[in-house]
């Protein structure tokens, strides 16, 4: 019984690095002014940000039908069964939509729907890889994966709320964070929509703020697990080199946490984030297939 | 002279004859100031705090002991204004708290008294510091309990000697403060109390100022009277030629309350709206021209028209004035009252429109028109506080002698719980405010908010009212000073490179965002060369430049 692990691209995993891992990648489409592009297919980071700065109108959608179908039907060719991990159901209908097509699979597939975006998602299909290995069936996986979903944390700091103004992703709220000052929202993805967290007036105070709410999280809503229980992940959009610092930051804060992972935020989450984002995540560690 | 044997009606009439001699010497006090800068008057604040206090006083005639110290003990509690008002309410709170037990005040019970006020006073300090009111009222307390000691019961002998003790320790206080002898004063406070001892003890010869319930300050306990007593009824408003400050509002309160009563007075930024019932109304024509030029003037004989009831139109708030200029039609309006409560709302001081539109953009629920030249009282603050619809209030008092007030307001307060960040300066307010995180606590966020405030750097750039010498540096009337954390960093001619040169020497390591506030007296095409030479000055600092509005300051500045 071989069960395969399929997400979409905002687990930030990227075709190649899916590959090897042995996951499926679905890449998630969006248009930029006229044109119609595939996350990692058609269109690089290098070439999204300044299309995207330039005001160009953006959208997201969810993948077409065929296009999940098609590539569920690949993976069936090789494996018995499937798990299909879809951003937060929160923050996008491409889960539920998956929910409709998955029911003419007879139990092939699997869909998960664990409230998860970015790293943590990426958690996730690597917890599942694992469980898969152990033997674990596609409805045991999801069981357990959902059971565990809110087991994780983001806090993500913009430079402006005006990309996700525009797409209307965002709780009153946090639209409401807007002020004659400059500030910089901090905000919080706890499985649903982002939500308002706090604010900053500079880079620095915004990145002690996330590190203290992690610290918080880990101590207060974790529950008293043991502090090897947690992986911490971190995420940026745009700027790799104003990010690391941070990175430095958080392993210094944290450092029994190890390697720490960080990704690009992927495309059709950074058009709505824009540029120069920062993210810390913790997740709690499920130890699968460790015994 | 006889026994001293102070009974209620004795008490009452020394109190008041004490307050009147506070009032009275109020400017000599005013003029015992450290910083020249323009600020808030230990004169004015003490005389606010006493006069609250004296109020309720006189308002008890025939009242017992308890009847009158609870008088003294509340009034001046709700009424404490700055850092020194804050410690004379509490020296009134002590010393009443032993004479209501007594009918009468003997040497012993006076003894007790003030040791009871002493004690009560410096736990109200965090740090109480010699060379202050604090260390007067302790000469006072010592002296009483020697002659107390010593069998004394003479009541003029024991009145001159307790004011002998208060005038000599006063005489000292520059000894034991630095900051005093190099200005070449004694305390102000101290010196207040003085006058508050002295008069007192006219009051118990029989020879001091007479108290007057009917003075200033009691407008509205009088309204009754006085609306029935005038014979004209005069509405205007006024197109003003520039934006009035509070002072100027409070000036033409005070003027219209002098010449007649039911006075109402509405500010709409760039116009007035009043309504007086007077038996002059040339003199407040006159007035008002004085300010802009008059619309809808109308004056009635309320005598034959029977007006005499109190002005029952809308109530004159800057909505409703109506202004023919396209700015006042276009003036945000307030936002309504949220209907929800709040766990967590906010009460923050500070002057000029400006700052109070930031601080309203960060969520602060209510605003105390305030700072350094207007401490809010106590009153004040709590009054601010119940108006806030949630269950707790943190109050921002931004500025350093508005925090004693505000702490004892959280004492005082008792629907809800009231917290003070003790934010020193508008910038660590705006800091404090900007770190609110909604899901936690009000205790938690404000240990948050205290660190927060550790993070930013303050300045503030205003004008020498006298000549001076402070910390070595000379200073001439009118000079510009550029006033940080720590003291004066600058001092010159030319604001916009004073404001600069205070910026070089507040900025710490790794401080990226540099927010400048100017004031009213500023122009902005001068707020926007002062932006541009900070650019020029600091590469890599986000800088921000605001209109705060603020009086007295030309430039408040943060580094963060």
């Amino acid at each position: 019984m071989r069960t395969a692990v399929v997400t979409d691209s905002n687990s930030g995993i990227t075709q190649q690095e899916a590959a090897e891992l042995g996951v499926f990648v679905l890449p998630m489409p969006f248009r930029i002014g006229d044109g119609d592009y595939f996350e990692g297919i058609n269109i690089t980071q290098e070439e999204f940000y300044p299309m995207i700065e330039g005001g160009l109108p953006v959208s997201t959608s969810q993948p077409s039908p065929a296009d999940v179908t098609a590539l569920w039907d690949r993976v069936l060719g090789e494996y018995d069964s499937l798990v299909h991990i879809p951003m937060s159901s929160g923050l996008s209908g491409s889960c539920q939509s998956a929910k409709l097509l998955a029911e003419d699979y007879g139990g092939r597939v699997e869909v998960i729907d664990n409230r998860r975006i970015s790293v943590t998602l990426r958690r996730s299909c690597l917890d599942a890889l694992a469980l898969a290995a152990d033997g674990a069936e596609a409805a045991e996986i999801r069981q357990r994966l959902e059971a565990t979903g809110g087991e994780s944390t983001i806090y993500i700091m913009l430079d402006t709320l005006s990309y996700l103004k525009r797409g209307g992703r965002i709780t009153p709220a946090a639209a409401a964070v807007g002020t004659l000052l400059k500030i910089r929202p901090v905000l919080q993805i706890q499985g649903d929509k982002l939500d308002a967290f706090a604010k900053a007036r500079t880079a620095a105070q915004g990145r002690k703020l996330m590190i203290r709410a992690i610290r918080d999280d880990i101590e207060n809503r974790f529950g008293g697990i043991g502090l090897h229980d947690v992986d911490i992940d971190m995420a940026y959009s745009r700027d790799e080199e104003a990010f690391l610092p941070f990175r430095d930051e958080v392993r210094e804060a944290f450092p029994w946490a190890g390697e720490i992972h960080y990704d690009p935020l992927s495309l059709s989450v950074g058009c709505h984030i824009g540029p120069g984002a920062i993210a810390v995540t913790a997740t709690k560690k499920q130890h699968y297939g460790e015994n | 002279m006889s026994r001293l044997n102070i009974d209620a009606a004795t008490l009452a009439r020394m109190f008041l004859a004490g307050a009147k001699n506070l009032e009275a010497n109020q400017e000599i006090i005013n003029e015992l100031n450290v910083f020249p800068v323009p600020d808030g008057d230990t004169g004015t604040n003490m005389t606010a705090t006493i006069m609250s206090a004296a109020r309720e006083v006189a308002a008890e005639p025939d009242a017992d002991m308890e009847v009158i110290c609870k008088a003294i003990s509340s009034g001046s509690l709700r009424g404490a204004r700055g850092n020194s008002g804050v410690i004379l309410s509490q020296l009134l709170r002590g010393f009443t708290k032993v004479a209501k037990k007594h009918e009468r005040i003997d040497a012993v019970t006076m003894a007790d008294a003030f040791d009871k006020a002493v004690e009560t006073a410096y736990k109200a300090v965090m740090v109480p510091k010699e060379g202050t009111i604090l260390t007067v009222a302790k000469g006072v307390a010592d002296r009483a309990r020697q002659l107390a000691n010593s069998g004394e019961t003479d009541a003029d002998e024991i009145c001159r000697s307790l004011i002998e003790a208060a005038e000599e320790t006063l005489e000292r206080t520059p000894e034991m403060l630095p900051v005093l002898k190099e200005a070449g004063v004694v305390d102000s406070g101290g010196k207040g109390l003085v006058e508050v001892l002295k008069g007192a003890y006219d009051g118990l010869l029989g020879k001091g100022i007479p108290f007057d319930a009917k003075a200033p300050g009691k407008q509205e306990e009088q309204e009754e009277e006085v609306r029935i007593k005038h014979a004209y009824c005069v509405v205007l408003r006024a197109i003003l030629r520039q934006p009035l400050n509070r002072k100027q509002m409070s000036d033409i309160r005070s003027f219209l309350t002098s010449v007649g009563g039911d006075v109402q007075v509405a500010d709409a930024g760039d116009g007035i709206s009043l309504h007086i019932h007077t038996d002059d109304p040339g003199l407040v024509l006159q007035r008002a021209l004085l300010y802009g030029d008059l619309r809808d003037v109308s004056v009635r004989d309320i005598r034959t028209e029977g007006h005499t009831e109190p002005y029952e139109g809308k109530p004159l708030t800057a909505e409703n004035l109506k202004l023919d200029s396209p700015e006042a039609e276009a003036a945000p309006e307030e936002p309504a009252v949220p209907a929800e409560k709040k766990p967590i709302g906010f009460v923050a001081v500070c002057a000029g429109e400006g700052m109070a539109e930031i601080f309203k953009s960060l969520g602060c629920d209510a605003v105390i028109e305030g700072g350094q030249t207007m401490n809010p009282s106590t009153d004040d603050i709590l009054q601010a506080t119940e108006r806030v619809n949630a269950d707790a209030v943190i109050v921002l008092p931004n500025n350093k002698n508005i925090i004693l007030a505000a702490e004892q307001a959280a004492k005082m307060c008792e629907d809800k719980k009231l917290v003070v960040v003790p934010s020193k300066t508008v910038p660590q307010g705006i800091a404090a405010l900007v770190n609110f995180i909604p899901d936690d606590g009000a205790e938690e966020n404000a240990a948050m908010m205290k660190d927060a405030i550790g993070g930013v750097s303050s300045g503030e750039v205003t004008y020498a009212v006298r000549d001076t010498v402070i910390e070595g540096i000379e200073i001439r009337q009118g000079d510009y000073m550029g006033i940080g954390d720590s003291g004066i960093l600058n001092v010159g001619k030319d604001r916009i490179e004073v404001t600069v040169g205070m910026l070089e020497k507040m900025m710490q390591d790794g401080q990226e965002l540099v927010s400048l506030y100017y004031g009213a007296d500023v122009e902005e095409e001068e707020a926007e060369r002062l932006l541009g030479r900070v650019n020029e000055r600091f590469p890599g600092v986000d800088v921000e430049l605001q209109y705060g509005g603020q009086p007295v300051y030309s430039y408040i500045v943060s580094a963060e």
